[in-house]
C-alpha cells in the first residue's frame, strides 16, 4: 500500500470536531482494507465468539489519540497535528517547523518545482541526497521530466542540457538509472499526445506523486527513523491476521467489521461506547 | 542553481563581507555538489576545503551556557548559520568517500571539526553536523584502500580527554528536542565504530562513558516499561530512586546505544562491572523477590525445581526471570573451572591467549590463576556471591523479542556479561537453549544472496547493508560467548551453524571481478584523464574500495572468531573443519595479500616455496588482509594444532608451516605474537612441521624474540622453544641454549623483568617535577602505567568508580566493587608481575624440557651436566630455591598520595609470595634432575634448604604442586642399581629426615585428588621400600 492513495488535504481542515477528523482518517484505511480483505459476504445474523472477544478489548483513549496524532505528524499536516495535540493535550511528536518544511517539500514535488525542492531538501537534512543516490536520481529524473513537458515541441536544448549533464554520469553506474533515462529520452522523441502506456505513466502525476512520497519517508526515516505513520503498520497486521486466520481455517466470522464508525458496528448494540469522544 | 563551477561562489565565500552573503554563497555550494561527487572533486582541486576550514576556524562565538544538562534549541545566529553550513559543506565532501580522505586530512578538518562538538559553547545543530562529518569520515575511513584505512588515526584523535568529556557531555543531556536524541545517537555509533583496544575502552570507561551509555540504557528500559516492578520503592528505600531516569524520548535507537555499551565493555570484568554498578541500571533493574499474579508460572518453576531439572537458584526468581520460559538442566557442569581463566585479573591479551594455545599433550596446565595472586587485595571478589542484575535476563528476553541487530548487540552485551562471569551458573543452560539458536538463525537468515547490482556498486542498498552489518557482528558474538563454554559450542553445533559459517568463509575467497566502482560519465571526459596532482589540499586520492570488499574481508575475520571459539574444546569439531577443507580458506587468512585457496593436492613444491616468500601486497581479487584477518587466522592455526591428527595431516597437507614462519618476522608485534603462538603448537614433537620450521631457522627468530622488550611477545616465543626442545637431539638442545644465551636465561628466570622497567619508569616520573596533576594524567593514562586513578576536573569524575560517603550506601558498595576490579586490571604493577610470572614459568619449563624424557638416560645425564655447566650448578640451584620463598621487592613508596578515594594505592615495600606454577615448575626441573643418573640425584639430595623449602610446599594448595612433589620423591628414592644401594638408603633417610615421609603418607591418606593419593602412595611404597 503506498501512501499516495491517502493523500487528504487536511492541511486547512477544520478541527472543530475531532471526532469528525477521526471519521475522515479511518474512512481512508476502510477504503484501503476493504481492498485487502476478501470477505465481502452480509454480516451474519447470530453473534459470533469472536465478537464477543472483541468487545471485551477496551483500546485506551490515549492510545487511539496518539495514533492519530502520529498519522497527522508523519503525513505532514502541521496545522492539523498542532491543534489536535493541543486538544488531546499530547506532547507533540515534531515541532512544528519541521513538518512545515517537509510538507513544503512535498508540496513543492507535487508542483513540479524540483528544484526548490531539492534546494529546501538540502537545507533541511543535507545527508539525504549524499547517502541515497536512487532517490536523488528519482528526483533530477523528475526534473527532467518537468523540463521535458515545459518544452512541449519547443526548443529541447534545456532538457538535453539537464540530462546530459545531471542524469547521464549517473546512468554510467547503475543499469536501472541508465533505462530510466532512456526511457524518459524518449520523452523528447515521441509525441505525447500518443504515448505508449510505459512512457504516458511518467507524464502523468503518479510520478510526482511517488516521488514526493519517497522524499517524505526519508526524511522521516532521518528524523524518526521510521518510514510511515504507525496506523498503516497497524492496518496491515490486520489485513495479515485476517487472512492467515482464514487459511488456516479458524473460527472467524464471515466478516470482521473495522469497528471504525458507530453507525455500522454491534458496538452500539452491545452498549459500546464510541472508541473516541471528545 | 549554478549550472558550472564558478569561482565567484568560492571568491564569495573567502571573501563575503558579511556573514549573510557568506551563507548564501555556501547554501548555493551546497546545492551545487550535495549528491555530485564529479562536482565535489572539482571544488575540491579549486581548493575549497581550505576555505571551509578557515570560515570555520574564525572564534567561536561563545554562548551563554544555558541550564544544566537541559538544552533549548533556540534559533542560531547568523555566525552560526555560517558555522553550520560550512560544517554540512565538510561533511557532505565526506560523503564522497575515500579519495576525499587525503584532502581531507591535509587542510586539518577533523581538528577542526572536532572543536564543535562540545556543548554548550556551540549550539545543538552545529553539534550534531560536526559529528555527522566526523561520523562520515569514519565510514569513508573504513572504505579506504589497504593501508589507508587506519581508523586508529581518526580515533586517536577523538578519544582525548578534552574530546571524551565533550561526548560525555552531549550524551547526559537532558532533552526531548530531535537534534539531542540525534547527536546522542551518532556518538553511539562514533564510540561503537572508533573504539578499538582495551586502551581506548579504558579511556572511555574513566571518562563516566559507560555510565552515560547506561543511563541512556536505562531510559528505553523505563519507556519501554520493563522497570522491574517495584523498583521505585526500593529505590526510595536506598536512595536511588532519583536515578530512575525519565522514559527515553523518540529516536533514541536501542541497537546502537546496546552496541556501543558492548564495543565499551568487552573483554573486562571491569569494565562489565562498571556497567552493572552504573546507578541508574540498578535503580531500574534492583534485585527484587517477585509474586507472579499467576500461580500457575510459579507451579511451573517448582515442578522442575523437584524433579531436579532446576537449580537451588531458580527458588527466588526475579520478575525478569518470568518473562523467560524456564529452562531445565538436564546435565551436570562445573562451570566453576572455566571462570578464572577470564583475563580481567591481570591478564594481558598474550596471556590469555597464550593459554588458550595450552598444548594437548602437555600434562593438564589450566592457564595461570591470578586468583592465587595476591588475593588479599582482590577482597572484591568476596563479594562475587552478588545476585546477578536482572539486566542479565533482561537481555535475554530482549534477545527472543527483537530481530536484526538489536538482538545481536543484546546477545553482544550478554557474552560481555556471561564471560566476565557476572551470570548465574545456571544461565548457561538459558544461552544455550534460549539466546544461541537465536544467533545461529539469524546468521542463517541473513545470508543472503547478494544481488549483482551491489557486487560493483560504492552505493548499497539499505537491506542489503543491514544483512552484512548482522552477518558481520553475529559470528563474532557467538564466538565470544561460546569459546569458553563446551556446552554451548555444543550447542552452537547443533544448531548447524558451522555450516553456514564455512559456507560465508569460502564465499569471502570467491574472487572479485571488479576492483573499483564504475566512475560517473562525463561530459567532458578530458577531466578524467587528467594527472591528479597539486598542493595535497587539492589533490584526490585513490577511490577505495568497494563495500563488498570491505564487506568481504570482514567476513573472514568474523569467520574466523567463531571457528576458532568452536573448536576449542572438541577434536571432533577440528576435525570436522579439516574435513570441510576449510584449512585452504585459512591458509589464505594468513597472508597479507591472499590468493585463491589451494586444496592440499596444489600445493606447491618445496622448492616453489621459496618464491612464494614474498608476495607483494597488491590489490588481487582476492582482496588484501588487514592485520586482524591475519591474528584470527594464527589463533585457529593454533588451536587446531593441539590436535595430533590436524597436525599430520589437513594443517601439514595445506604448507601452514611457512606461512606462520613468515609471520614471525610481520613488522607487527600483534602478529608476531599470536604467530609465535601458533608455532607453539607446530614445533611439538608429535608435528611433522617440525623439521621444516627448524630447516627455515625458527630456532634464531624464536631466540631474538625472546629477547624482545615486549612482554607477550617473550612469553610466546619461551612458550614456544620449550615446547621446541622437547624430544630433540642434545645437540638441537644445546644449540637452543646457546642462542639464546644462557645469561638471558637466567636473567629471564631470575629477574622480575617487567617489574625492573615498570619500577625505573614510575621513578623517572617521581623525579619530573613538572609531572603533576593535569600534564601528568594525560601523559601516563596513554601508556596505561598510572596505578591509580586521581579524580581530575572532568566533569563526570564524580561517576569514576570513587565511592562518595553521600551517596546511597548500595552504590557505594558497587562502586568499591568497581574499584577493586579496575584495580585489579589496570594496575600496572599487578599486569607487570604477571607477566613476569608467566614468563618465568616457561623459562623454567624450557630448562626442564631441555634435560629431556628418562627414556635416554644417557642424553640426560649429558644434558644436565651440561646445563650445570653453562648456567653453573650452584647458581641453578640457588635460582630454584629463591623461586620458593617469600621476596621483596624494591621498597619504593607511595606515589600517589591516598586521597580518601577507596582506591588501594601501591603497597610498599612489596612482597611476593611464592606462586604455584612457579614452584610446580621449579619443583618439575628437580624431578627431571632426579630422573637422571645416581649422581644427580645426590646432587638434589644435597640441597637440603632447597628441599626443606620444598617440604613444606607438601601442604601446598595447589594440587599440581602436591603431585609433583610426590614425582619428587619418587625420582630421589628410586635404586638405580646395586651400587646405587647404599646412596639410596642415604637418600630416603634424609627425606624422611626432611619429614617427607610423614607428610606424603597424609597425602595418600586424605587429599582430595585422586591421581594425587596415588602419586603419594607410589612415592611412600619407594620410600618405604628402601630399607
Amino acid at each position: 500500500m503506498s501512501s499516495g492513495n491517502a493523500n487528504l488535504d487536511l492541511a486547512g481542515f477544520d478541527l472543530d470536531s475531532s471526532v469528525q477528523l477521526r471519521d475522515f482518517i479511518f474512512a481512508q484505511f476502510a477504503e484501503d482494507l476493504g481492498r485487502m480483505t476478501s470477505s465481502t459476504s452480509t454480516a451474519t445474523p447470530l453473534k459470533h465468539a469472536f465478537e464477543a472477544r472483541v468487545v471485551d478489548v477496551k483500546s485506551p483513549k490515549s492510545d487511539i489519540n496518539a495514533l492519530i496524532l502520529d498519522y497527522l505528524t508523519m503525513e505532514g499536516y502541521p496545522k492539523a497535528a498542532a491543534k489536535f495535540s493541543k486538544e488531546a493535550n499530547l506532547r507533540p511528536q515534531q515541532d512544528g517547523p519541521l513538518i512545515t518544511a517537509r510538507q513544503e517539500i512535498k508540496d513543492a514535488i507535487l508542483n513540479g518545482n524540483i528544484e526548490v525542492a531539492i534546494t529546501a531538501l538540502n537545507e533541511l537534512e543535507p545527508e539525504i541526497l549524499d547517502k541515497d543516490p536512487k532517490l536523488h536520481f528519482s528526483l533530477l529524473r523528475l526534473q527532467l521530466v518537468e523540463l521535458i513537458r515545459q518544452c512541449n515541441g519547443g526548443d529541447i536544448t534545456p532538457a538535453l542540457d539537464f540530462a546530459t549533464k545531471k542524469l547521464a554520469p549517473r546512468a554510467a553506474m547503475n543499469q536501472d538509472f541508465l533505462k530510466d533515462l532512456e526511457k524518459t529520452m524518449a520523452l523528447l522523441i515521441f509525441p505525447h499526445d500518443n504515448l505508449a502506456p510505459e512512457l504516458g505513466a511518467l507524464l502523468r502525476s503518479d510520478l510526482r506523486q511517488t516521488t514526493a512520497t519517497k522524499v517524505n519517508e526519508a526524511i522521516l526515516e532521518r528524523q524518526a527513523r521510521r518510514r510511515e505513520a504507525a496506523i498503516r503498520q497497524l492496518v496491515r497486521m490486520r489485513a495479515w491476521a485476517e487472512t492467515s486466520a482464514r487459511s488456516k481455517k479458524k473460527d472467524l466470522p464471515d466478516r470482521i467489521e473495522l469497528g471504525l464508525f458507530g453507525e455500522d458496528g454491534d458496538y452500539h448494540e452491545n452498549g459500546h461506547e464510541p472508541m473516541i469522544t471528545t | 542553481m549554478a549550472r558550472i563551477q564558478s569561482p565567484p561562489i568560492l571568491s564569495q565565500i573567502r571573501v563575503a563581507r558579511s556573514y549573510s552573503e557568506q551563507t548564501v554563497a555556501l547554501r548555493a555550494l551546497k546545492d551545487e555538489v550535495i549528491g555530485h561527487v564529479q562536482r565535489k572533486e572539482k571544488w575540491i582541486e579549486n581548493g575549497i576545503l581550505e576555505s571551509l576550514v578557515k570560515t570555520l576556524q574564525n572564534p567561536p562565538v561563545h554562548h551563554i551556557p544555558p541550564r544544566d544538562h537541559a538544552v533549548e534549541v533556540t534559533p542560531l545566529s547568523e555566525k552560526d548559520v555560517v558555522r553550520l553550513q560550512s560544517l554540512q559543506l565538510l561533511a557532505s565532501f565526506a560523503n564522497g568517500g575515500p579519495s576525499f580522505l587525503g584532502p581531507l586530512h591535509a587542510v586539518g578538518a577533523i581538528p577542526t571539526i572536532l572543536s564543535h562538538i562540545s556543548p554548550p559553547e556551540n549550539p545543538p545543530q552545529v553539534i550534531l553536523t560536526a559529528l555527522r562529518a566526523l561520523s562520515n569520515i569514519a565510514d569513508a575511513t573504513r572504505l579506504a584502500p589497504p593501508g589507508q584505512d587506519d581508523i586508529t588515526v581518526l580515533s586517536n584523535q577523538l578519544f582525548t580527554h578534552q574530546h571524551i568529556s565533550s561526548l560525555w557531555r552531549i550524551m547526559i543531556q537532558n532533552s526531548h528536542d530531535m537534534v539531542i536524541q540525534e547527536q546522542k545517537c551518532v556518538v553511539a555509533s562514533l564510540i561503537s565504530r572508533l573504539c578499538k583496544g582495551p586502551e581506548h575502552q579504558n579511556m572511555l570507561a574513566e571518562h563516566g562513558i559507560i555510565d552515560a551509555l547506561a543511563r541512556m540504557l536505562a531510559t528505553i528500559v523505563v519507556s519501554r516499561g520493563e522497570v522491574v516492578p517495584g523498583a521505585e520503592i526500593i529505590g526510595r528505600s536506598d536512595g536511588l530512586a532519583e536515578y530512575i531516569p525519565e522514559p527515553a524520548p523518540l529516536g533514541i535507537s536501542l541497537a546502537l546505544v546496546l552496541e556501543a555499551i558492548s564495543t565499551v565493555i568487552a573483554d573486562s570484568r571491569f569494565r562489565a562491572c562498571a556497567l552493572l554498578s552504573s546507578p541508574f541500571i540498578m535503580a531500574v533493574f534492583p534485585s527484587a523477590d517477585f509474586s507472579p499474579p499467576a500461580k500457575e508460572t510459579k507451579a511451573a518453576w517448582s515442578v522442575l525445581e523437584m524433579s531436579g531439572m532446576s537449580s537451588h537458584r531458580a527458588k527466588i526468581p526475579g520478575a525478569m526471570d518470568y518473562l523467560l520460559p524456564i529452562v531445565p538442566i538436564t546435565q551436570h557442569r562445573s562451570l566453576s573451572s572455566q571462570f578464572p581463566h577470564f583475563p580481567p585479573l591481570g591478564f594481558s591479551p598474550s596471556r590469555e591467549s597464550l593459554v588458550l594455545g595450552r598444548q594437548s599433550s602437555m600434562p593438564k596446565f589450566t592457564g595461570w590463576d591470578p586468583n592465587r595472586l595476591d588475593s588479599a587485595s582482590l577482597s572484591g571478589d568476596a563479594e562475587a556471591n552478588d545476585p546477578e542484575s536482572p539486566l542479565v535476563p533482561w537481555l535475554i528476553n530482549l534477545v527472543r523479542s527483537t530481530d536484526g541487530l538489536e538482538r545481536v548487540m543484546a546477545a553482544s552485551v550478554l557474552a560481555s556479561l556471561f564471560k566476565a562471569g557476572f551470570t548465574n551458573p545456571e544461565r548457561e543452560a538459558a544461552l544455550g537453549q534460549l539466546v544461541v539458536p537465536l544467533l545461529c538463525l539469524l546468521i542463517a537468515e541473513h545470508d543472503n544472496e547478494i544481488t549483482p547490482a551491489a557486487l560493483n556498486s560504492a552505493f548499497i542498498e539499505q537491506e542489503t547493508a543491514l544483512d552484512w552489518a548482522i552477518l558481520e557482528r553475529t559470528p563474532e558474538v557467538l564466538a565470544r560467548l561460546v569459546a569458553d563454554s563446551e556446552y554451548l559450542q555444543q550447542a552452537a553445533h547443533d544448531c548447524g551453524v558451522m555450516k553456514v559459517v564455512y559456507k560465508l568463509l569460502r564465499e569471502s575467497y570467491e574472487p572479485m571481478m571488479v576492483q573499483s566502482a564504475p566512475r560517473p560519465w562525463s561530459p567532458s571526459p578530458d577531466h578524467d584523464a587528467e594527472i591528479r596532482e597539486g598542493l595535497p589540499t587539492c589533490r584526490i586520492g585513490s577511490p577505495g574500495q568497494l563495500p563488498i570488499y570491505a564487506h568481504k574481508v570482514k567476513m573472514r575475520e568474523s569467520t574466523l572468531k567463531l571457528i576458532a571459539g568452536m573448536v576449542t574444546f572438541k577434536d571432533e569439531y577440528r576435525k570436522e573443519l579439516a574435513d570441510q577443507e576449510m584449512v585452504p580458506c585459512i591458509v589464505e587468512s594468513l597472508s597479507a595479500s591472499p590468493q585463491k585457496p589451494r586444496s592440499a593436492k596444489d600445493q606447491p613444491k618445496a622448492d616453489k616455496m621459496a618464491e612464494d616468500t614474498d608476495r607483494p601486497i597488491k590489490d588481487s581479487q582476492y582482496g588484501v588482509n588487514p592485520d586482524s584477518v591475519i591474528i584470527a587466522a594464527c589463533h585457529v592455526i593454533r588451536i587446531l594444532g593441539r590436535s595430533v591428527s590436524n597436525l599430520r595431516t589437513a594443517l601439514e597437507d595445506h604448507g601452514v608451516a611457512m606461512p606462520i614462519f613468515r609471520l614471525l618476522r610481520h613488522p607487527v608485534a600483534e602478529v608476531q605474537i599470536s604467530a609465535c603462538g601458533a608455532v607453539c603448537n607446530l614445533v611439538t614433537s608429535s608435528s611433522p612441521m617440525r623439521e621444516p620450521l627448524l630447516a627455515a631457522g625458527v630456532l634464531k627468530v624464536l631466540c631474538e624474540h625472546a629477547h624482545s622488550l615486549n612482554p607477550g611477545l617473550r612469553l610466546n616465543s619461551m612458550w614456544a622453544l620449550k615446547s621446541l626442545v622437547n624430544a630433540v637431539e642434545n645437540n638441537l638442545k644445546k644449540q637452543a641454549l646457546e642462542e639464546l644465551e644462557s645469561g638471558w636465561l637466567v636473567q629471564l628466570i631470575c629477574d622480575d623483568t617487567e617489574d625492573e622497567a615498570l619500577h625505573t619508569r614510575m621513578r623517572l616520573e617521581r623525579r619530573n617535577p613538572n609531572d603533576e596533576d593535569e600534564d601528568m594524567d594525560t601523559e601516563t593514562m596513554d601508556d596505561g602505567s598510572r596505578p591509580t586513578l586521581s579524580p581530575s576536573s572532568h566533569p563526570g569524575s564524580q561517576f569514576m568508580f570513587v565511592a562518595n560517603p553521600r551517596e546511597p550506601l548500595r552504590l557505594q558498595r558497587a562502586k568499591r566493587k568497581v574499584a577493586t576490579l579496575r584495580e585489579a586490571e589496570l594496575n600496572p604493577t599487578r599486569k607487570a608481575r604477571n607477566d613476569d610470572l608467566a614468563i618465568q614459568e616457561q623459562g623454567l619449563n624450557f630448562i626442564r624440557n631441555l634435560i629431556g624424557l628418562p627414556s635416554m638416560p644417557a642424553q640426560m645425564a649429558e644434558m644436565v651436566d651440561y646445563i650445570f655447566n653453562e648456567l653453573g650448578q650452584d647458581r641453578l640451584f640457588e635460582i630454584l630455591a629463591s623461586k620458593l620463598k617469600v621476596k621483596v621487592l624494591h621498597a619504593y613508596g607511595r606515589k600517589f598520595s591516598a586521597n580518601n578515594s577507596g582506591v588501594a594505592a601501591v603497597p610498599d615495600p612489596r612482597v611476593l609470595y611464592p606462586q604455584a606454577k612457579v614452584i610446580e615448575a621449579v619443583v618439575y626441573v628437580l624431578v627431571h634432575i632426579a630422573a637422571s643418573i645416581p649422581q644427580h640425584r645426590q646432587l638434589v639430595i644435597a640441597q637440603t634448604e632447597l628441599l626443606k623449602l620444598l617440604g613444606g610446599h607438601l601442604n601446598s594448595l595447589d594440587m599440581d604442586v602436591r603431585r609433583a612433589l610426590c614425582h619428587l620423591s619418587t625420582n630421589l628414592a628410586y635404586q638405580e642399581d646395586d651400587a646405587d644401594a647404599h646412596a639410596c638408603q642415604q637418600r630416603a633417610m634424609e627425606l624422611r629426615k626432611l619429614g617427607f615421609l610423614a607428610k606424603l603418607e597424609g597425602l595418600e591418606q586424605s587429599d582430595v585428588d585422586l591421581d594425587v593419593r596415588e602419586r603419594a602412595k607410589a612415592a611412600v611404597w619407594q620410600l618405604k621400600s628402601t630399607p
